[in-house]
């Protein structure tokens, strides 16, 4: 078994062509986990499953990953939305639907906690030196491929021509007057964060999160939050109908707002970012076409392709350098904004985000 | 000897008449899929809701979802369900009541106008109540002259409950209509001659006939709206949240099944409750009537 994994690696290093890849994957891909079905037996093309959730987003990686991925190695590419609770309850009983999964890193670390991720051969994703992934996004079950951040959006039109600087601005309602709308934890995680910031703690000094003074904070805002958004598009819903003056925001929401001439912009100061990434399901069916639509996605370029088709954010800070200038700003992870935020502290977060969450609920019904 | 004879030749003899045995035939494969998709997968939630994590048995969960702030979020989740029923009973009511006495062709227009919203996603239905409910919306507008406006319709319980009500109406509308359909108006015609004034013939005779047709639609609504989440979360604020939505962040956020059972299963138990206090009222009701009868 050990043998077989190094003759195989040996074997794609050496050779490389994408079409001796496809061969020994199929050559091989019997005898290298021996309890995974093998749907490629069939001996017509080549399959792997991937998970997404779906949407615009997925929309964007069809058109930016997928296709072209097919179009270079002739290996079909079939999408599943499936949600995390299902799909470790497939991985769990053997059988997972999905071969490579595409999720927040968090959730990643949940199923790598349940023993549901097959461990990464680094060595076989050439594209982590090529695309400079930080060493930050590599763990022993999942490379971060992306990030997404949470920041303020407001109304141009509400405060005189004045516009918000930082969380302490969010919760100031005598200056930046209106109604505010903030994240529920339907939605993401709950933005203890913010308060801090508001609060005046510093951004290198978060985490571990003091959640008495969160939530203390988070009081003086309760009265003014007329909102607590679960999905995406509803702050930009509740700024472009003037329910709210100022709301937390996926970076991102609101460019097609903008685009429709809606006076909305964003403040990316205090920005929190969540990474995304790619691990493989334990026991999957095509193991080494994961492996190669996972490098595919990580290469630089793809994903600058896929940067300019959904406003989610590269890991690899070379994929900046493959986007003009225009389409650079609009992205919160461009080199110039990188100072402005922070990374969410999963750590912290797997340890409290249940008991968290029960202190939110709470918290809201006052 | 004789015993173990004896045994299988009683089930022989219930077998023995054709028409059983084709009977039991044709409902072999609805008890079949009813014991595998419904009887199995309630017995294993039921399991589910009261094991610890070490597989030893429990109470630890109900304890859990019947304390602090899931017993409030329950009570909240009956409240809402109530007041839904009541109001949509009311309306459904109201409408039903012209809908019957509308022509076919306007009577089936009307019943698609009650319908067709409910063809549309959630999240876009929820998007037009907020153009149409919110502080800047069109009802705000319209009443803008009047005395407290902007009247706060959306993200509290009035938001929720407007939301739940519409979408329970084509339910209640179309029991009450059948219901009202099915009433000879020979005997309000019969009572009107007899010298009975409309509210007699409306409350000794019209609502007596259509009394059934209330209870079931009252409770079927009610039900619904029990594991209903989506609209409340739409509309409405924390407040508002329902047992469902913790049933869903449990299971998809926290992979804590257990918990979830448990609500799951307190869930089933108000529903049967429920049922069951519909039908003692309604045969309290037969056996008033029977008295009076007699």
């Amino acid at each position: 078994m050990k043998d077989a994994r190094i003759d195989r690696r040996l074997f794609l290093r050496g050779i490389g062509g994408v079409a001796a890849g496809v061969a020994a994957a199929t050559a091989l891909g019997a005898c290298g986990t021996g309890t995974s079905r093998v749907s490629s037996s069939g001996g017509g093309g080549k399959t792997v499953v991937v998970r997404d959730s779906g949407g615009s987003y997925g929309a964007a990686l069809q058109k930016a990953i997928y296709t072209p991925f097919t179009q270079e190695t002739g290996i079909s590419v079939k999408v599943l939305n499936l949600d995390n609770a299902p799909l470790l309850a497939q991985i769990k009983q053997g059988r997972p639907q999905c071969d490579l999964i595409n999720d927040s890193m968090m959730s990643h670390a949940k199923y790598a906690g349940q023993d549901a991720l097959e461990k990464l051969d680094r060595d076989r994703i050439t594209s982590l030196k090529s695309a400079k992934i930080p060493d930050n996004q590599i763990t022993d079950h999942a490379i971060g491929h992306s990030f997404y951040g949470q920041c303020i959006a407001y109304r141009t039109d509400a405060f005189g021509g004045r516009k918000p600087e930082s969380w302490a601005d969010f919760w100031d309602t005598k200056a930046f007057q209106g109604g505010r709308a903030m994240c529920s934890p339907d939605g993401d995680l709950p933005e203890l964060e913010f308060a801090l910031l508001a609060d005046g703690v510093p951004m290198d000094k978060l985490y571990p999160l003091d959640v008495d003074r969160a939530f203390k904070v988070l009081t003086r805002l309760r009265s003014e939050i007329k909102k607590f958004w679960d999905s995406g598009p509803l702050p930009g819903v509740l700024l472009s109908r003037q329910e709210v003056t100022m709301s937390t925001v996926w970076d991102g929401r609101i460019a097609d707002l903008q685009k429709q001439g809606v006076p909305v912009a964003r403040q990316l100061n205090g920005i929190r970012r969540q990474f995304s990434g790619y691990a493989i399901a334990k026991d999957a069916a095509n193991v080494d076409a994961a492996y190669q639509l996972m490098d595919f996605s990580l290469r630089a370029e793809v994903q600058a392709n896929l940067a300019k088709a959904f406003p989610s954010n590269p890991s690899s800070p070379v994929a900046y350098e493959k986007l003009t200038e225009d389409e650079r700003n609009a992205l919160a992870g461009a080199p110039q904004y990188y100072d402005k935020g922070f990374d969410t502290d999963i750590d912290w977060w797997l340890k409290n985000e249940a008991a968290v969450t029960q202190r939110w609920l709470e918290w809201a019904r006052g | 000897m004789a015993a173990l004879t004896a045994a299988p030749a009683r089930p022989r003899k219930l077998l023995a008449s054709r028409k059983t045995r084709v009977g039991i035939l044709y409902a072999l494969p609805v008890v079949v899929y009813l014991l595998v998709l419904f009887v199995y997968p309630i017995i294993s939630t039921l399991f589910l809701s009261l094991k610890n994590a070490d597989g030893s048995l429990t109470l630890h969960w109900y304890v859990d979802a019947l304390t602090g702030v899931n017993l409030s979020v329950l009570i909240t989740t009956l409240r809402i369900s109530a007041e839904t029923a009541l109001l949509s009973l009311v309306f459904g009511f109201i409408l039903a009541n012209a809908i019957s006495r509308l022509r076919p062709l306007w009577a089936g227009l009307a019943m698609l106008i009650v319908v067709v919203p409910h063809f549309i996603s959630a999240l876009v239905r929820t998007y037009g109540w907020i153009i149409l409910l919110g502080d800047k919306g069109l009802v705000n507008e319209t009443l803008a002259w009047a005395p407290g406006a902007p009247y706060h319709l959306l993200y509290n319980e009035l938001g929720v409950v407007i939301g739940t009500t519409s979408m329970m109406l084509p339910y209640t509308v179309l029991l009450l209509y059948g219901v009202m359909r099915g009433v000879d108006r020979g005997l309000l015609a019969a009572a009107a001659s007899m010298g009975a004034g409309r509210v007699t013939i409306f409350r000794r005779v019209y609502l007596p006939l259509v009394a059934p047709g209330l209870a079931s639609a009252g409770l079927l609504s009610f039900i619904l709206s029990l594991g209903y989440y989506i609209t409340p979360a739409l509309m409405g604020g924390p407040n508002q949240t329902m047992i469902a939505t913790l049933i869903n962040q449990q299971v998809t956020k926290e992979n804590q099944w257990n918990g979830a059972a448990a609500q799951g299963v307190l869930l089933l138990l108000l529903t049967l409750a429920g049922l069951l206090l519909v039908k003692l009222i309604s045969s309290l009701g037969a056996s008033a009537k029977k008295r009076s009868a007699s």
